[in-house]
């Protein structure tokens, strides 16, 4: 009896994890160890005027840009050797390489204000690589002014990320477009994605909602309330003003580009249920995509492809979050349950951000928060805990970073986080601010 | 007439074996019939309760890959706070100083920056304080060698290690490891003299790999894949130079390049149209 027992154990263990192994299709981890960068403060050579106070912008902005990157390992300033490093006769590679700071890459350079233009001298210097150490060499000149001295930093930061991120582009010089009702209506407001350069875009004296840039920062598209509405607007960047889009009568939200700058989908209730349409970028070809009964709004083009739209639908009951084809068949369910709204397609269209309350309802204390899903494998990641109510994420243009809204703070403010659920920074800390819309470049 | 009277020689008891072995199969069968059932996941219970999903709004997947983003040490092992690298090879603690027992011990300096007060105290109670007290603020006695390390030739000095820039580079991901190695296209001294862009090739391929391999394998013999990075960085004509014997890892390892849009410019030092990588992979768990 014992050697039946032992054998029916064997076959037990043998058949097992046949039937449990599946196939595993998911990262482990993801690159290497992140890049240690050593970021001396530039030098001033040549001095006049405001040169000491245009260092010190530019390198704390340098600083920050490295630092909120995602990809870098920025060491601390008190581990750095003594002594200026303003020309690559002053890199030490052998003690930049060695601990204390023990750095790979070693970013430093110098800024001068001669006749009232500033121009900045910045190297990158691989420490490993004595022989040929130089990855990056950039020489920058504009007038000498505080925002340019942050953007001549931003640009220095998008080179090097770019250098080193592997072909991604920075996002230094990115904005940020966001309602804020700072002024006692609601408008649009813009800032750089570090929070710097806060300032109204539109001046409408109305109720301003949902900004979303073009992909070529020449406009935005936004719904409001300005002449009776809601209706979806265009305001040119470039003009400074309103410019022509149709009223297609009912309540239109919620507007998104396609990708390619050709289109624009977007809630409309015009056949009195909304429902989502697409026009094109001057509102003509109107088309609509969904015929269900229940409100379907917040559509975002997945923009790898421009092929597919997904959208918030209430057709059974709480909203959840939908995919289609861009040309409205195709539809899926993505979120199983909970209230889901409020998605953003990240730019590589391989994952959905949105906002979820999972468990809604009485005596489900739930709290919205940010949530990352993987469409292919319908696989998800919560982003953000225990912060208040989260909601409205914008993926950045390099994949790496989501700003949303968040009330941790104790009112909707804005804030910005790496794409793992990292670094959270808040970004806005005046009035009420909501409804953020990363740019594309 | 019985027929087994005679023939056989000793009487075989063949109910309890026929018994044993019903119930064995019938184990079996109960074993086959149900198991799927209570294993199998319903198909859809991906949002909350399904394979790893934990209640409460816990983590159900570690989705970063595709994130073009380092991993986020969540804790570090332990404070290295000024040497993360400690070579290969580390100093042996320095022998304790022996004292010597004739040597006059030098007088505290400090002792001086008392205030009258205690110096009143002190000198009252000089007779009294025990001589090896002040000792401990006194620096090193002249006579003691300097601290020896131990010297061998042939290895990377105490906290001098770390990547060796050269032609190759190499990875490892949990049970897998990669490496890379630059071959034409141009010089041949492409991986010496840019190393941080080999850097930047072995990451991107790092992050862009994906465990599809058949959950079956638990080792495999080295695959090679090669693949050419134009000007612009951009990776193409991705080929199996030697296959591994495995096809799906193989082909995880061709679909890890094939994800990767760029890996950005080739550096502007460089003056070839493209440089080729090789790309190995092992694979063991």
């Amino acid at each position: 009896m014992k050697r039946f027992l032992t054998l029916f154990v064997v076959l037990l263990a043998l058949v097992l994890p046949g039937i449990a192994q599946d196939w595993i299709r998911t990262g482990t981890g993801v690159g290497g160890e992140k890049i240690r960068i050593a970021v001396p403060d530039f030098k001033v050579v040549r001095e006049e005027g405001s040169a000491q106070a245009l260092n010190k912008t530019f390198n704390e902005v340098l600083f920050n840009d490295l630092s909120s990157a995602g990809i870098f390992d920025v060491i601390s300033k008190s581990f750095y050797p003594l002594g200026d490093v303003a020309s690559p006769s002053d890199a030490h590679l052998d003690v930049w390489g060695a601990p204390p700071p023990r750095a790979a890459m070693l970013a430093f350079g110098n800024l001068g204000v001669s006749n009232g233009a500033l121009q900045v001298q910045g190297w990158l210097f691989d420490v490993k690589n004595a022989q040929s150490p130089q990855v990056l060499a950039k020489q920058y000149r504009e007038s000498a002014t505080d925002d340019n001295a942050r953007l001549i930093a931003h640009r220095f930061a998008d080179e090097i990320i770019f250098r080193l991120g592997g072909g991604v582009t920075g996002i230094a010089e990115s904005k940020i477009y966001f309602v804020s009702s700072r002024s006692g209506h609601k408008e649009i407001w813009t800032m750089d994605y570090d929070g710097a350069a806060q300032h109204a875009v539109t001046h409408l004296n109305s109720i301003s909602l949902a900004p979303r840039v073009s992909p070529d920062n020449s406009r935005i598209a936004f719904a409001s309330f300005y002449k009776g509405g809601p209706n979806i607007s265009l305001w040119s960047l470039e003009l400074g003003r309103m410019v022509n889009f149709p009223a297609f009568g009912g309540t239109n939200l919620s507007p998104a580009w396609s990708s390619d700058g050709t289109h624009i989908a977007f809630s409309s209730s015009r056949s009195g249920d909304p429902e989502i349409y697409v026009c094109d970028q001057n509102g003509n070809n109107l088309k609509r995509l969904t015929a269900y009964h229940g409100p379907d709004v917040s559509p975002v083009w997945n923009p790898k492809t421009n092929a597919q739209i997904a959208w918030v639908s209430g057709r059974s009951g709480l909203p959840q979050i939908y995919i289609m084809d861009s040309d409205g068949t195709n539809v899926q369910r993505i979120t199983d349950q909970g209230y889901a709204v409020s998605p953003s397609w990240s730019p590589n269209g391989q994952f959905l951000a949105f906002a979820w309350v999972r468990h809604y309802g009485p005596g489900a204390p739930g709290a919205s928060d940010i949530y990352l899903m993987d469409i292919a494998s319908r696989k998800w990641v919560q982003l953000t805990h225990d912060g208040g109510r989260n909601d409205f994420p914008s993926w950045s243009p390099d994949g790496r970073h989501i700003v949303y809204q968040s009330t941790r703070g104790g009112s909707d403010q804005l804030w910005s986080m790496l794409a793992d659920g990292s670094q959270h920074v808040q970004l806005t800390f005046t009035g009420s601010n909501s409804q953020p819309n990363w740019s594309w470049k | 007439m019985p027929l087994d009277a005679e023939i056989y020689g000793h009487k075989e008891a063949i109910a309890p074996s026929v018994f044993w072995a019903t119930a064995l199969h019938v184990s079996l069968l109960a074993l086959v019939v149900f198991l799927p059932a209570v294993l199998t996941h319903n198909g859809a219970d991906w949002g909350n309760n399904g394979s790893g999903g934990s209640e409460g709004g816990a983590m159900s997947a570690t989705l970063v890959s595709g994130i073009p983003l380092p991993p986020n040490p969540q804790a570090k092992p332990e404070n290295v706070l000024a040497n993360e690298s400690k070579g290969l090879s580390q100093s042996l603690p320095a022998p304790a100083a022996k004292e010597d027992e004739k040597a006059i011990a030098i007088p505290d300096k400090q002792a001086k920056l008392k205030s009258s007060k205690e110096k009143a105290s002190t000198a009252a109670n000089a007779h009294d304080v025990p001589k090896q007290k002040p000792q401990a603020n006194t620096p090193a006695p002249s006579n003691v060698k300097p601290r020896e390390m131990a010297k061998v030739e042939n290895v990377v000095p105490f906290g001098s290690g770390g990547p060796v820039a050269g032609p190759y580079t190499t990875f490892q991901q949990g049970n897998t490891a990669g490496g890379l190695k630059f071959g034409e296209g141009g010089s041949g001294t492409f991986g010496s003299r840019f190393g941080w862009y080999t850097d930047v090739v072995a990451r991107k391929v790092h992050q862009a790999w994906q465990s599809e391999v058949n959950p079956g394998i638990t080792s495999a013999k080295r695959v090679y894949i090669l693949f050419d990075i134009s000007r612009s960085g951009s990776p193409s004509n991705v080929r199996i130079e030697q296959s591994s014997g495995i096809p799906s890892l193989d082909l995880s390892a061709v679909r890890a390049l094939q994800r990767i849009d760029t890996f950005g410019p080739l550096p502007q030092g460089y003056n070839g149209n493209y440089v080729s990588v090789e790309f190995w992979f092992d694979y063991r768990r």
